[in-house]
């Protein structure tokens, strides 16, 4: 049986902000930043938190890590209330929120995991012996950085530390908040590994936030799309695509007559693109099953005359996905 | 995890912090040692140009020199300190570290007796660096006596203040929306109201009962009497019993402050970004 580790029920939480209307008056402006998110979360599971810039992601991290007191609702991390049990829940998690802040400038890498070991309880060997080994997991020894100013590293280098940091009381749950944002490829790519190895080998439960489509398509077991405070659908990165009607693009390059129309029309198609290409013409259709069109497509170009130059079949993105259930929650 | 041990760990991570910085930026310690002297020749060029030095002997009993130098260092460790506190969460956030000491297992209390404490190391090496050498010269084995026994008094001014501080920390980042502006006001008030430049007894009443209440006032009081030569035991003893009494009050008061801050803090998001 699944074990459940996070449990939100129904969080919400607004914002008060005030709009500034000349030099004395200003307006108070309630902003929703959560309106009733609930989602389960396994062990062992790594769970996206997909979503555009101000959809809720970092508030629901933020709620989770006990670093906010939701409106209403209720959250749990491996059965304690964030805010009843907030010391007990800061004992199971590790954080990274942000990239480039949340260190010491004038201290080295190590130097500043060193001062976080000793706040979060690590001392004498065990804290140099973790330090040291954390350094090596996310490659900052092997770039010969460790030793080098906060001040002095690059976003890749930043974001390595703040990963080790989460790490240093070896947490049972890893939260997230878009940990890649604006890095190398190389960083993220070990970032991507390390948080992977972790869910995977040791069984770390893992929130991920994330708006970047092809990262949470990579690294998430499960996706949440949040948008506008609400979790707008949820399931594999697979479940999800099959969850929207246009799945399937078939994407045909022919040589040939550029009226079409008929011909496609023909097999019972009636919505098409088709755009001509230094000579040829590029034909993509929309189609929830294109198996079982695609052999009468074929045999219907080239019984006309056409040569098929390629013929492609694309699947839908992440992409596509979330811009569907966007569009529906803003309807 | 142990009280004790945890306080131990913070109280190293502080320490670490804080040497790790000032031996690799080495013109602050410079800096430090210089600064009681820099305020000594300031003021003693202000006061030259109104009185004499034979006056200030005459009224006070005293070498202006020795007095302002003693007072310049009792400032700088004891508002040096004070100010490290009051300033630390607007720097934890500007740094963006707020939420991973939040998350820590560390009491607020803990961390901020942490802070001022390695600081007591930087402030008896500045103090024997500056005041010792020159109370030596001035009065001899007496002077090497009364120049320790004002260093120590000034580490203890520094450490009854902390919850005064603390107190006064949650009170203005609740209610003063963390606005660094409000700082800027209530440290010349913390100036005046220590008496380290307007000596407690020649305050009007209203102004000596408001510094009475600030626990390193006593203190101070206690190291002026001292360089005066009109200190005795028993009014040492209740200036000290009034500074302890005063830091144990007001010890629930600043954890209480400090957790309605935070309280706030988290009802409106701690800040990551």
């Amino acid at each position: 049986m699944k074990q459940e580790v996070i449990v939100a029920e129904n969080l919400v939480k607004k914002y008060v902000t005030k709009k500034r209307k000349g030099l004395l008056r200003g307006e108070k402006q309630v902003v929703e930043a959560l309106r009733g998110v609930s989602f389960k979360i396994y062990r062992g599971e790594i769970v996206g938190l997909l979503g555009p810039n101000g959809a809720g992601k970092t508030t629901t991290v933020k709620i989770i890590s006990t670093l906010l007191i939701p409106d209403s609702g209720d959250a749990w991390v491996m059965g304690h209330h964030v805010v009843r049990e907030a010391k007990r829940v800061r004992e199971k998690i590790g954080i990274m929120l942000t990239v480039e802040k949340g260190f010491y400038n004038k201290l080295t890498g190590r130097e500043n995991l060193e001062y976080f070991a000793a706040l979060y309880g690590l001392s004498g060997e065990e804290r140099r012996r973790r330090v040291e080994y954390l350094l090596k997991l996310v490659g900052l020894e092997e770039l010969g950085s460790s030793d080098r100013l906060f001040e002095e590293y690059s976003l890749g280098m930043k974001a390595r530390l703040g990963f080790a940091r989460a790490l240093l009381r070896d947490p049972p749950v890893l939260l997230l908040d878009e940990p890649t944002l604006g890095l190398d490829p190389p960083s993220s790519r070990r970032i991507r590994e390390l948080v992977k190895k972790l869910a995977h080998e040791e069984g770390k439960t893992i929130l991920y936030t994330t708006h970047n489509m092809f990262e949470a398509e990579i690294v998430c077991d499960r996706i949440l799309l949040i948008n506008k405070g609400r979790i707008v659908a949820e399931g594999t990165p697979d479940e999800l695509k099959n969850m929207i009607p246009r799945l399937k693009t078939i994407n045909i390059v022919v040589k040939g007559d550029q009226r079409v129309g008929e011909l496609i029309k023909s097999l019972g198609i009636e919505k098409y693109e088709a755009k001509p290409i230094d000579g040829l013409l590029s034909i993509r259709i929309n189609i929830q099953k294109p198996e079982e069109i695609l052999d009468p497509l074929i045999k219907n170009f080239v019984g006309n005359g056409y040569e098929i130059v390629s013929l492609k079949i694309e699947e839908p993105t992440l992409e596509d996905v979330f811009i569907y259930f966007a569009g529906k929650t803003s309807r | 995890m142990s009280r004790l041990s945890l306080f131990l760990n913070v109280l190293w991570a502080e320490s670490y912090a804080l040497f790790t910085e000032i031996f690799r930026r080495k013109h602050i310690l410079i800096m430090m040692s210089l600064y009681p002297y820099m305020l000594l020749v300031f003021i003693l060029i202000i006061g030259y140009s109104v009185g004499s030095r034979q006056v200030f002997i005459q009224r006070l009993g005293v070498a202006p020199e020795i007095f302002f130098l003693a007072s310049g260092y009792l400032l700088m460790v004891v508002l040096g300190s004070s100010d490290d506190l009051l300033w630390r969460p607007l720097y934890d956030d500007w740094l963006g570290i707020t939420p991973y000491l939040i998350i820590s297992p560390v009491p607020r209390l803990y961390r901020f007796l942490a802070v001022p404490l390695p600081r007591l190391v930087i402030a008896l090496i500045t103090g024997l660096t500056s005041l010792l050498p020159l109370m030596i010269w001035y009065y001899g084995f007496y002077g090497l006596i009364e120049s320790l026994a004002v260093i120590v008094m000034t580490l203890v001014a520094t450490i009854v203040f902390v919850p005064f501080i603390m107190a006064v920390i949650g009170v203005i980042y609740t209610y003063g929306k963390e606005q660094w502006r409000v700082l800027n006001i209530l440290r010349p008030l913390l100036l005046i109201l220590l008496g380290v430049y307007y000596p407690r007894f020649l305050m009007p009443l209203g102004a000596y009962i408001a510094s009475a209440l600030v626990p390193p006032s006593h203190v101070v009081e206690a190291v002026q009497r001292l360089l005066i030569g009109r200190l005795d035991l028993t009014y040492s003893l209740m200036l000290f019993g009034a500074a302890i009494g005063l830091f144990i009050a007001y010890i629930p008061a600043g954890v209480y402050s400090i957790s309605l801050w935070e309280r706030n803090k988290l009802k409106h998001g701690v800040k990551t970004e």
